[in-house]
């Protein structure tokens, strides 16, 4: 155990595996601070509100994550599948984005809309390809359904899931002309990654998948055109069936690791590749079960994940930028403008660029998504405007107790950065507090609160 | 750099963020310059590139007027001598593109001649595809030529904004990346950040190097506001825009040029908003006098803008359609979907004129006029030429290059 690691806020290269996914027990070096629960509610759900950082913080740790993976009001059905409503379906101009960001909001189970987000751009199927609002609506159902349930039956789901072959331009496979597109998408990005398989496999998985068509919605097998002969992929022989080759790719090992990896990438970090023998158990585990909800427990209740390994080590998507304000401010924003001002700076839901997804990380930063963040903030934190003036920032802080410009400062930068920011940077907060001796109004609240936003780390998750 | 430090941060971010910064300014806002000034001595050169939506008839856009097969093909449309404003003997703009001939003859605008491509598509959603994609046929493909080349001059640790669409529409396929993001801004304004009294707390010391990284794309965040701010707080002797959307679009691309924030690719359109577009199967006449009005006249303007500037030596637009239309109408005073088209290009290092023969109108593919020049060799051209882009990685082969850029 390296508990001098520990000590000294640094994590020991290469980490040891097994300190690495133990849970997380506070102690004397590493308290549970409002810094971890800040982490915490930014990486599993779409930010808190000051209650629930406060409650957090009472809870501990473990606690916490149990409200998180499994949310009492979850188990009392509060979040049943609701609110598939007309417009969603409708295939309308932003109507699934803002009904989704709506959702994303309100609903008690932050995190499983967190993953069903994770799999919209793993997946990578996109509106503009599916061109139907019903069939969009329903992918990303699926999505949600099996967002935390197990990897196996996810792909077998998409496996008969037409948005899938819509947005994969596959929707018609004959005997005589397999269309490979589905097979090179299972193949590649849905499991192993790209350029582990070769074009043989891949021409083979085709032929398994011939037969099947999507007609007027819904998809449909033709017995003619399925070819039964016998396929070799992967190095197992069959006259193999969809189902066949979702487990044959699913049996590699590179298939397990690739996924273990790519969430990894969305819990814990984008700045550093891991280390083989650090995902190592992890891999094992996953690649035995699929089980996605246990590896996603694992992650969040980790040593690591309450580690500076991962500590502001993602760049927030819009979406996450965005909710964070929102959830802060403790009110639900109109989120059809939102839905389309996410789109403008590079993150339309229901619409990922490619069927690799959003490549996120470093790529969301450009000197003009930046300012559109910024611009998007301000807008919404606005009395007036589009966003109606719902998120009242002098209000929330008011609520909290603090009322003065000195107090409001901190209290924005406690609630989204927990405070943690250069000493110069708060000097500067509180300079511009004392600034605004007799604030006219509550327009200074929103000031302040723009300030906060626009501090780097804010960027960060 | 010869200025002073101070006076550079100065420039970049405004003396009342110097303020804010102050005493220590940290090193990485130099660095930033860099970003926001990629090239400060030489000339960065930008490409503007306008959809026609919906297929533009290019027979009664450069009209072949003394062609015996296109009077014959053309009852109600025809346009005759009297009528349009003659390039030649034989050719002449639609009489709604008086001042299109002006900038012809200024040597501002080129037209190069039936541009298409092998076994043209005919349906609008996969001829645009096709445009967009530059992979004719390949439907499963997801990038656009100009993400492609925003891709290929991108590095992520060096935050830029390549490209950007201005058209109010859903992102278009063309500005599709792997990797880079292209926003979207419809008017310069939202370049623009409030001021907030005593604002950019912009830090650049940390352990970690993403806080670095988003310190330095604020920083250039900051330097681009001020910038657009002070490009839009002068617009003394502008040029008048005509009120159209395409105008208002061209206003903006030539606002964002003039703030020089380094975006080398913009998108805009011209027709989309369903009827009134170029796709004039019936009663095409007023139609079309009224969306080639609108180019024309929006052109126009984004030239003039531009040499008010004196930038017109660092941008080119280039118009394209899916495809243009059959040769003879159809009965309901329109024209269907054709094949090949003219496409016009306005800048101030064009060699000018017509670039390639007029198409024969007596062989013809479908009654539509045939291509002579792919349009992938007008991209790669573009591309190595103009941009400076490798068009090989682009577009996956070297395609000849056509003469039409001024060294």
């Amino acid at each position: 155990m390296p508990m001098n690691a520990i000590a000294e806020n640094t994590t020991p290269k290469p980490i040891d595996a097994g300190w690495a996914w133990a849970r997380f027990e506070p102690d004397g070096q590493r308290a549970w601070t409002l810094r971890w629960v800040g982490h915490l509610y930014r990486r599993a759900a779409f930010g808190a509100s000051w209650q629930q950082l406060q409650d957090a913080l009472k809870a501990g740790p473990q606690a916490t994550i149990d409200g998180l993976v499994k949310p009492t009001a979850v188990q009392a059905g509060a979040d049943a599948s609701s609110g598939d409503d007309a417009v969603t379906r409708s295939g309308e101009a932003g109507a699934l984005a803002a009904w989704w960001l709506r959702r994303m909001l309100e609903t008690p189970y932050p995190l499983r809309e967190k993953m069903a987000l994770f799999w919209h751009g793993h997946f990578g199927i996109s509106q503009a390809r599916v061109k139907d609002g019903r069939l969009m609506a329903n992918h990303v159902s699926m999505l949600r359904k099996h967002a935390l349930g197990s990897y196996r039956e996810l792909l077998q789901a998409a496996a008969q899931d037409p948005a899938m072959f819509l947005g994969l331009n596959s929707e018609a496979s004959r005997r005589a002309m397999p269309n490979d597109n589905f097979a090179r998408q299972l193949l590649g990005n849905l499991t192993m990654g790209p350029g582990v398989c070769d074009e043989q496999d891949i021409k083979e998985a085709a032929r398994a998948f011939t037969g099947w068509f999507v007609l007027r919605g819904d998809l449909r097998y033709f017995e003619r055109e399925h070819d039964t002969g016998v396929k070799t992929v992967l190095a197992q022989k069959g006259a193999w069936k969809p189902e066949d080759i979702v487990r044959i790719v699913l049996e590699h090992g590179e298939s397990a690791r690739s996924i273990v990896r790519k969430i990894y990438r969305w819990l814990i970090s984008e700045v550093e590749e891991p280390e083989e023998s650090l995902l190592k158990p992890l891999c094992d585990s996953f690649a035995q079960s699929y089980d996605v909800g246990q590896l996603v427990e694992t992650m969040l209740r980790s040593n690591l994940f309450f580690s500076e390994t991962a500590y502001r080590r993602r760049v927030k998507s819009p979406v996450e930028f965005a909710l964070g304000i929102a959830k802060g401010m403790e009110s639900i924003v109109p989120t059809l403008p939102l839905g389309s001002a996410l789109a403008n700076i590079g993150q339309q839901l229901g619409d990922p660029p490619t069927v690799q997804g959003w490549p996120g990380g470093r790529h969301w930063i450009s000197p003009a998504t930046l300012t559109g963040r910024l611009a998007l903030a301000d807008a919404m934190l606005s009395p007036e405007g589009a966003y109606g003036g719902k998120l009242n920032a002098g209000s929330i802080a008011k609520k909290h107790g603090s009322a003065g410009p000195d107090a409001a400062a901190g209290f924005f930068c406690d609630l989204w950065l927990q405070g943690d920011v250069a000493e110069s940077i708060r000097k500067g907060l509180k300079e511009a507090a004392d600034a605004a001796k007799s604030p006219a109004g509550d327009a200074w609240f929103r000031d302040a609160a723009n300030r906060v936003i626009r501090i780097p780390e804010f960027q960060l998750s | 750099m010869t200025a002073t430090r101070r006076d550079f941060l100065k420039t970049v971010c405004g003396a009342s963020t110097l303020m804010a910064l102050s005493p220590a300014v940290p090193e990485f806002l130099l660095r930033a310059s860099q970003a926001a000034a990629p090239d400060p001595e030489g000339r960065q050169t930008a490409l503007v590139v306008v959809q026609l939506s919906g297929g533009n008839d290019g027979l009664n856009t450069v009209v072949p007027y003394t062609n015996d097969a296109y009077g014959r093909g053309r009852t109600t449309l025809r346009l005759t001598g009297k009528d349009v404003h003659k390039i030649d003997d034989e050719l002449g703009f639609h009489p709604s593109m008086e001042r299109t001939l002006r900038l012809f003859r200024d040597g501002q605008l080129s037209v190069v001649q039936g541009v298409g491509y092998p076994n043209s598509n005919r349906n609008h959603d996969d001829a645009l595809r096709d445009w967009h994609t530059a992979r004719p046929g390949e439907i499963a493909c997801q990038t656009g030529w100009l993400g492609r080349a925003m891709d290929a001059v991108s590095d992520p640790n060096r935050p830029s904004t390549p490209g950007v669409c201005v058209a109010p529409l859903p992102k278009p396929v063309l500005m599709n990346a792997e990797a880079t993001v292209a926003p979207t801004v419809t008017s310069a304004s939202q370049y623009v950040l409030r001021d907030l009294p005593q604002s950019a707390s912009v830090e650049g010391n940390s352990e970690n190097p993403l806080v670095g990284f988003v310190s330095r794309g604020l920083a250039v965040s900051y330097a681009s506001s001020r910038q657009v701010q002070d490009v839009l707080k002068d617009s003394g002797n502008r040029v008048q825009y005509p009120a159209y959307p395409l105008a208002e679009q061209l206003k903006t691309v030539v606002e964002l040029v003039r703030a020089k924030l380094g975006i080398r690719m913009f998108f805009t359109e011209l027709g989309g908003g369903g009827i009134g577009g170029f796709d004039n199967h019936a009663n095409q006449r007023d139609n079309h006098a009224a969306v080639l009005h609108e180019l024309s006249e929006s052109l126009a303007a984004f030239s003039d803008d531009l040499r008010h500037y004196k930038l017109q030596d660092d941008v080119l637009l280039m118009t394209f359609s899916e495809f243009g239309r059959t040769l003879r109408e159809n009965g309901r005073r329109g024209t269907d979907h054709g094949a090949a088209a003219p496409v016009l290009l306005v800048g101030g290092r064009l060699r000018g004129g017509l670039v390639g023969k007029h198409p024969s109108l007596t062989d013809l593919d479908g009654d539509s006029p045939r291509h002579h020049t792919d349009y992938r060799e007008l991209y790669a051209t573009i591309l190595d030429q103009w941009l400076g882009m490798p068009s090989q990685k682009v577009l996956g082969k070297q395609y000849k290059h056509i003469e039409i850029v001024r060294g």
